[in-house]
């Protein structure tokens, strides 16, 4: 009896612990596949490409703007902005190398980098069956390589000194890190290096792109955005030559004419008409969003009133000209509440109001298709490096500044030559450009300082020698950003920058 | 031949002879209370034959015929001599020996119940009358201050909060220092608790050595919390129930905070004074707003009420006993949208089917509902509310609330927000276990244990339509979210005994955990009538989520229990881990430990010293795990995202292939005695030493990654627990108890990663230092200039790899977050911690009063930065402190000149936390036997007033001291409760 029961225990026991196999130790998760997995067929591919895009859309608009924006000239916070962005703003001791601002490009653009060089790896190992497959992997390899090229234009523009062909293959630029490795701790490489690595990328996405021909509104990259990237960035290398040669490719293309009335311009900053646009970030309603630069309103639904954390000065409000059509499509007379007090009629900044087929609610959310290059920049670029150039191309830069300024509704220059020249183009930079990034690299490049405006209403604003009275000198240090301290602290390779 | 079968013949003759001379007595030694004692002496009085009782308390004894009287011995129980009757039976009922009246059966690991006299480890038990009755939904706020260093620190006034528990120190830098949470043999999330009835649990029993937790293995790193439910009891039946009703309210020093602020008076001159409004600008606005309003009244309510019921049912009859309860909870917070109400539903069952076989099964159930404030953090809508201007008015001219924005102040009254975005989580909360337990001959124990963790959670929001923010384009969202852990465990248990004096439990076991966490959510927006915010009725944005995530555990564990005649004591064991939480080659990891002890009472020379009613000394050593990080980490993956509405790739995580366990090494030694039958000492050293730490290693941002979960470092904890109680009066009409728990942890890093003699973690204040406890880093504020108004802190070493060593020999007027910080000296973690009380009752009335504290606490008061800072946060309303600011040439001011930033993220802001609070006060009448023998139907009742967190004596300046973090923020406080309650029994 006794035995038997010992049998019957033994049986029992081992049918309980069947539960316990190693296999089901064995899980993986069911949100993300493993990395060796994901390199295997031209679909694969194409799916690291699209995930290439929504990165580029994740680093373009918002902070990716407004921290260099609000670090120049042209802003005053009132005193409701919660001292949002308030460090750039500030500069001095207020800006230090730990700022989010720093380590939010940063880090977003070598992650995005990160995923790029595991691409233009990984696609290596993608096995084609067909022509048509061959010339799809050679698309999204050039993709791979021009995004690169273009996160490696905005790290070069941020924590470097700007490109001076004397001392660029000194002084020092950005870690430049090609491959996807974990352990690596790279050094800064130099300005030369950096921009030597980008103009290479350019060339290889350039030739595996060449078929895909560029459109207005386009949402992925196409053979003008290569050649638009490359103006710019010869711009900054002071490769005057080249730089017109790449913007007049765009302007001869015509592909992407400017737009000339009053109505088509306001329908581009509020509803995304991309007639003028080489690349825009597809964005799709409520399940698909950029980020937004949404310190210039803040509109309260309930009040019907605005609260903005920042407001252009007098000074930038009166670079416009009336008859100029960016004054009442870029900025707006709103009524303005701020510490309870009313402004019935603030400028503000109304560049990006939100394109209505994109809210959310009944209220702006800010979304727009993130504008990455537009024709007008080319005329811009076209226009300062044959100034540069000087000499006879002078007759072709006003030409250029001449074909932006009538198209916006201003009258065309004539017998504008030399400084004043350059001085014009600067300021038409200054306005159709405004709050899009570009204004803190440009006066790093032009070795300007400034002075900021003079304010609307100074009841409205932050005062004080360090707000709407700060005044910066021609290069000064902060101009280029601090590398930020994180990567200081644990990468001993990295040298800081002066000043930080 | 024959010869020899005569021979043979003969022999057995003479022995059946001499039996017949012999007789067997049979008997059972029971406790007071009927239940067996296994292992009880029982020896022939002037004979030599002895025996001792089996599990079920019986004996056999073959016994000379002359022998007339047994005596019955066990330990902690008094010896007793019994005349064996008639029929050759002798059954004793022993009492427990005084000293160890207090000893209880518990349940350490895996196998049968065990005195816990008997267990070498360092346990400490708290049992149901001080978890019953507490006017607040999780068991833990009842142990706070009641074991000698368990870490219990409630962080928030929301009533669905769990508490954050630590013991002994904090023992990983990376992985999650909580311990492992038992319920009658099923691990369970700690999160789980706030849904279960407090009223359900016997004791809650903490292990604390390795000798007690090794046999958890890898997840007992941090200690173990065996939560042991009721159970009836045959032949006492009984009916429970419990009701009580209370309010909460803020107390001090929350209230002293919210009352600091400037009044409108104050506030107004502030900003003529300092030139940020002229006075015609004051005059203008006081025209418009001229109210005085105390804005923390209105996002915190008073006297918000708190009730209970729960009733239970238990007893047992023949063979099986039986366990019933149910209970209702429902709790408001004192903000909006806050509170937490609970349903529950118990059945435990136990039955002996034959003299072989025996089963259980508990049945634990609930439903609850929450919703939390959703405003802490920086929202002035609730967190940082105090900075609202007085001179606005949440009121008309009538005296009638603003129903919706508060006029001038553009922002919304809290109840509108309340009302206009709702939002509430449910949950369904299953706990079922049972068991079948197999004894195929004496000693021998067969248990095979099936449980099941498993939670329904849904979450609802909605904005309603007519919400001023969003008028007439609402949101609904719905989300749905499943947990189950399965855990099957099988032990076989042998216990038996050697030449009498050498007593072995032999166990070995296995189990396997496997847990599946799912979620999916959908929600959509544009209502347009308050009445329609399904979401079904949203015409647009739909949205979809949905995630999985797994985890599985495979063990083999064992043990052995020796003692030798109940004065020496081995305990030994070991367990294998498998998880799947790590690279496949090294999930597997071995722990063992041993512990020794010695109860020197029993010893002889002990034994007639009356005034030494119990003496033990004991130690232990062993290794346990740590595994508390997120699934997958050891896998390099890709995740997903959009563009352009197809999907897309990018890496997702690096993973560690390398990733394998943190592992501990423990240390006790410890002494327990009774003297005088009054005082009872407990005192033990602990030595923790953690390595291989899973710690999130920074890695440069150029990688791609800011960091990666990597097995590095190592840290020590060690320190002393105690624990000492005293019977001032023990009598049978009155007592009086005292009691002190204390524990000291010293925490010390002694390694990191990457070679580093140091780690600040960036945006904490906190660092990681070499030879250091976990330390706050900061810029040292060196004070106000008195000559110019300046503020400034001092430099730190001006060699950066000595940053560690502060020097304080320069200042600096430039602030600068990272490179001002230094070594503030200022340890995280508090070292001291633990509570006193006492009970004391006389006659049908009684008292008791439970205080906890903490010693060396320290937080970052971040709300300071938002109240001290008047030209950083222009307009806004400030703590009165910053009137006194520098104005003129040697001021010595608490703040710069005006102009200069008033507060910077420095030492000022780290303030002594530490704090001593009256966690419950109760008084009690239970009516008297003379009064209930009256009447049939009530057996006993009690009537009592209890108080929670009525006081609180601290420093520091923040609303709550208690809240557990290194930067508070918007921290929603502690609320204090007066409730009475009534307690019958029929």
């Amino acid at each position: 009896m006794k035995k038997l029961l010992i049998k019957n225990m033994i049986a029992f026991a081992a049918i309980l612990s069947l539960g316990s196999c190693e296999k089901k130790l064995d899980l993986y998760p069911y949100d993300s596949i493993e990395l060796s997995q994901s390199f295997q067929t031209v679909k694969d591919a194409a799916t690291w490409n699209n995930g290439l895009y929504s990165d580029l859309r994740g680093r373009v608009y918002g902070s990716y703007n407004i921290s260099q924006d609000v670090q120049v000239d042209q802003l005053n916070a009132t005193l409701d902005f919660g001292n949002r962005n308030g460090n750039p703003h500030r500069w001095g001791t207020s800006f230090l190398a730990d700022d989010g601002a720093l380590s939010g490009s940063w880090a977003g653009y070598y992650g995005a980098l990160r995923n790029i060089n595991t691409c233009i790896a990984g696609f290596e190992k993608v096995k084609t069956n067909s022509a048509a497959e061959i010339a799809t992997l050679a698309r999204y390899k050039g993709d791979a390589y021009l995004a690169r090229a273009y996160y490696y234009s905005e790290l070069i523009l941020r924590f470097a000194k700007p490109y001076e062909p004397a001392t660029a293959a000194t002084d020092l630029g950005v870690p430049l890190v090609l491959e996807f490795d974990i352990n690596a701790r790279p050094a800064r490489s130099t300005v030369k290096k950096v921009y030597d690595q980008i103009i290479a990328d350019i060339a290889t996405a350039k030739t595996n792109l060449a078929a895909t021909a560029g459109a207005a509104g386009a949402t992925k990259f196409t053979i003008d955005v290569a050649v638009a990237l490359e103006a710019r960035v010869r711009l900054h290398m002071q490769d005057w030559a080249g730089a017109m040669t790449a913007a007049n490719t765009i302007i001869t293309g015509a592909k992407y004419p400017l737009l000339n009335t009053l109505t088509n311009l306001n329908n581009m900053w509020t509803n995304d008409l991309a007639t003028e646009v080489i690349y825009n970030c597809a964005v799709v309603k409520t399940t698909e969003q950029a980020n937004t630069n949404s310190i210039y309103l803040g509109f309260n639904g309930a009040t019907g009133k605005y609260v903005p954390d920042f407001i252009p000065t007098v000074d930038f409000v009166s670079l416009f000209d009336a008859a100029d059509y960016r004054k009442s499509v870029y900025l707006k007379q709103l009524p303005c509440i701020i510490q309870g007090v009313n402004f019935p009629t603030m400028w503000c900044v109304n560049k990006f109001p939100g394109n209505p087929a994109l809210f959310t609610s009944t209220y702006t959310n800010y979304q727009h298709a993130p504008k990455v290059f537009r024709s007008a920049e080319q005329y811009l670029i076209y226009a300062e490096a044959a100034a540069k150039v000087g000499g006879a191309s002078e007759a072709l830069a006003l030409t250029a500044l001449n074909t932006l300024r009538t198209a916006r509704g201003l009258t065309a220059l004539s017998g504008v030559t030399g400084s004043s020249l350059m001085a014009e183009i600067i300021k038409e930079r200054t306005r159709e450009l405004a709050f899009e990034g570009f204004r803190l690299f440009d006066l790093k490049r032009w070795h300007l300082g400034f002075t900021r405006g003079t304010a609307q209403d100074l009841g409205a604003i932050n005062v004080g020698s360090n707000y709407n009275t700060i005044s910066i000198a021609a290069d000064a240090n902060q101009f280029v950003w601090g590398i930020p301290t994180y990567d200081i602290n644990i990468n001993t390779n990295l040298v800081q920058n002066t000043g930080w | 031949m024959r010869k020899l079968v005569v021979m043979i013949l003969c022999v057995t003759l003479a022995f059946t002879q001499s039996f017949a001379q012999n007789r067997t007595v049979t008997g059972k030694v029971t406790d007071e209370k009927g239940a067996a004692i296994a292992g009880a002496s029982v020896v022939a009085k002037s004979s030599k034959a002895g025996t001792t009782t089996s599990a079920d308390g019986t004996f056999k004894l073959t016994v000379a015929n002359s022998v007339k009287v047994l005596t019955i011995s066990s330990l902690n129980f008094v010896q007793k001599d019994v005349t064996i009757a008639a029929n050759n039976t002798a059954n004793a009922s022993l009492t427990a020996s005084a000293a160890d009246a207090l000893d209880e059966v518990i349940v350490v690991g895996y196998g049968a119940a065990k005195k816990k006299s008997d267990v070498t480890g360092s346990v400490v038990t708290v049992n149901a009358e001080k978890l019953q009755n507490k006017p607040t939904a999780n068991m833990f706020d009842a142990l706070q201050g009641k074991v000698p260093g368990l870490q219990v620190y409630n962080s928030s006034g929301e009533p669905s909060a769990t508490p954050s528990i630590r013991l002994n120190g904090v023992g990983s830098l990376g992985a999650s220092s909580t311990p492992l949470y038992v319920m009658d043999g099923i691990p369970i999330d700690p999160g789980t608790i706030v849904s279960l009835n407090p009223e359900d649990f016997e004791s809650v029993t903490v292990l604390k050595d390795a000798s007690s937790t090794s046999i958890y293995g890898s997840r007992a790193a941090n200690g173990v919390i065996f939560i042991t439910s009721k159970k009836g009891k045959v032949n006492s039946s009984k009916i429970t129930v419990q009701t009580q009703y209370g309010v909460s309210n803020l107390v001090k020093p929350t209230l002293d905070l919210f009352n600091s602020f400037m009044n409108t008076k104050q506030l107004t001159d502030y900003w003529v004074a300092t030139g940020y409004r002229t006075q015609a600008q004051v005059a203008s606005l006081l025209a418009t707003y001229n109210a005085d309003t105390k804005w923390y009244q209105q996002y915190y309510k008073e006297n918000i009420p708190t009730k209970q019921i729960d009733i239970n049912i238990s007893g047992g009859g023949g063979k099986t006993t039986y366990y019933v309860s149910g209970s209702a909870f429902k709790q408001e917070g004192l903000t909006y949208r806050s509170d937490y109400e609970r349903y529950t539903l118990r059945s435990n069952v136990t039955t002996t089917v034959n003299n072989w076989f025996k089963l259980g099964l508990n049945l634990s159930g609930g439903y609850d509902e929450r919703q939390t404030n959703p405003y802490g953090s920086n929202s002035t809508n609730r967190g940082l509310s105090l900075l609202r201007q007085p001179f606005y008015s949440a009121y008309d001219a009538n005296g009638v609330k603003y129903p919706d924005i508060i006029p001038g102040g553009n922002f919304y009254n809290p109840n509108y927000l309340a009302d206009k975005l709702p939002s509430k989580g449910t949950n369904v909360q299953f706990n079922p276990s049972g068991y079948i337990q197999i004894n195929p001959f004496t000693g021998f124990t067969l248990k095979s244990q099936v449980g099941m963790e498993f939670y329904d959670y849904r979450g609802s929001s909605k904005t309603l339509p007519s919400y001023l923010g969003s008028l007439n384009n609402g949101a609904a969202s719905e989300s749905f979210s499943r947990g189950t852990t399965k855990t099957i465990t099988n032990t076989a248990e042998y216990t038996f005994k050697f030449k009498q004096r050498n007593s072995f439990t032999l166990l070995a076991g296995q189990e396997f955990i496997s847990n599946n966490s799912n979620s999916f959510s959908g929600g959509s927006t544009g209502q347009t009538d308050d009445r329609l915010v399904l979401v079904s009725a949203g015409p647009t944005g739909y949205t979809a989520g949905s995630s999985m995530s797994e985890y599985a555990y495979s063990s083999y564990f064992g043990r052995l229990n020796y003692n030798l005649d109940s004065k020496y004591f081995v305990d030994l064991s070991v367990r294998n881990d498998q998880s799947s939480r790590f690279g496949r080659a090294l999930r597997g990891a071995t722990f063992y430990s041993a512990g020794l002890m010695w109860k020197a009472k029993n010893e002889k020379f002990l034994q007639n010293v009356k005034w030494v009613d119990n003496l033990v000394i004991k130690g232990s050593i062993g290794t346990s795990g740590n595994s508390s990080i997120g699934n997958y980490q050891s896998l390099a993956t890709v995740g997903t995202n959009l563009y352009n509405s197809t999907p897309g790739w990018g890496v997702s995580s690096a993973g560690n292939p390398e990733l394998s366990w943190e592992k501990q090494r423990q240390i006790n030694i410890g002494t327990q005695a009774t003297l005088f039958n009054k005082l009872n000492i407990d005192v033990e050293y602990f030595d923790r030493v953690t390595s291989s730490m899973l710690i999130s290693v920074p890695f440069p941002y150029t990688s791609g990654f800011s960091s990666i979960t990597s097995n590095v470092g190592s840290l020590k904890n060690s320190g002393f627990n105690a624990n000492v109680n005293f019977d001032f009066i023990k009598k049978k009409s009155s007592f009086l108890n005292v009691y002190v728990n204390v524990g000291y942890v010293e925490q010390k890093i002694t390694e990191l990663f990457q070679g580093k003699n140091y780690w600040i973690i960036p945006n904490t204040g906190v660092c990681w230092a070499v030879g250091q406890p976990v330390s706050y880093f900061y810029p040292i504020w060196a004070g106000v200039n008195p000559a110019n108004g300046d503020a400034t802190w001092y430099t730190p070493n001006a060699d950066p790899n000595k940053i560690v060593e502060t020097t304080k020999s320069a200042t600096s007027n430039a602030f600068n977050s990272t490179g001002l910080q230094q070594n503030t000296g200022i340890k995280r973690y508090a070292p001291f911690n633990g509570g006193f009380g006492f009970s004391a009752g006389f006659r049908e009335f009684s008292v008791s009063a439970d205080f906890s504290f903490s010693k060396g606490k320290y937080m970052i008061n971040n709300d300071r930065y938002f109240f001290e800072n008047p030209n950083q946060f222009t307009g806004y309303n400030q703590s009165v402190t910053v009137l006194n600011y520098w104005k003129q040439a040697g001021d010595q001011a608490r703040f710069p000149r005006y102009g200069v930033q008033f507060t910077q993220f420095d030492t000022r802001l780290i303030e002594d936390a530490s704090f001593m609070r009256l966690k419950a006060l109760t008084f009690a009448y239970d009516f008297s036997k003379t009064l209930l023998n009256k009447q049939k139907v009530l057996s006993a009742a009690k009537f009592y007033v209890t108080f929670r967190n009525i006081w609180t004596l601290t420093n520091y300046s923040g609303p709550d001291p208690e809240v557990d973090t290194n930067v508070s923020l918007g921290a929603n406080p502690n609320t204090s409760q007066v409730s009475v309650g009534l307690n019958l029994q029929f």
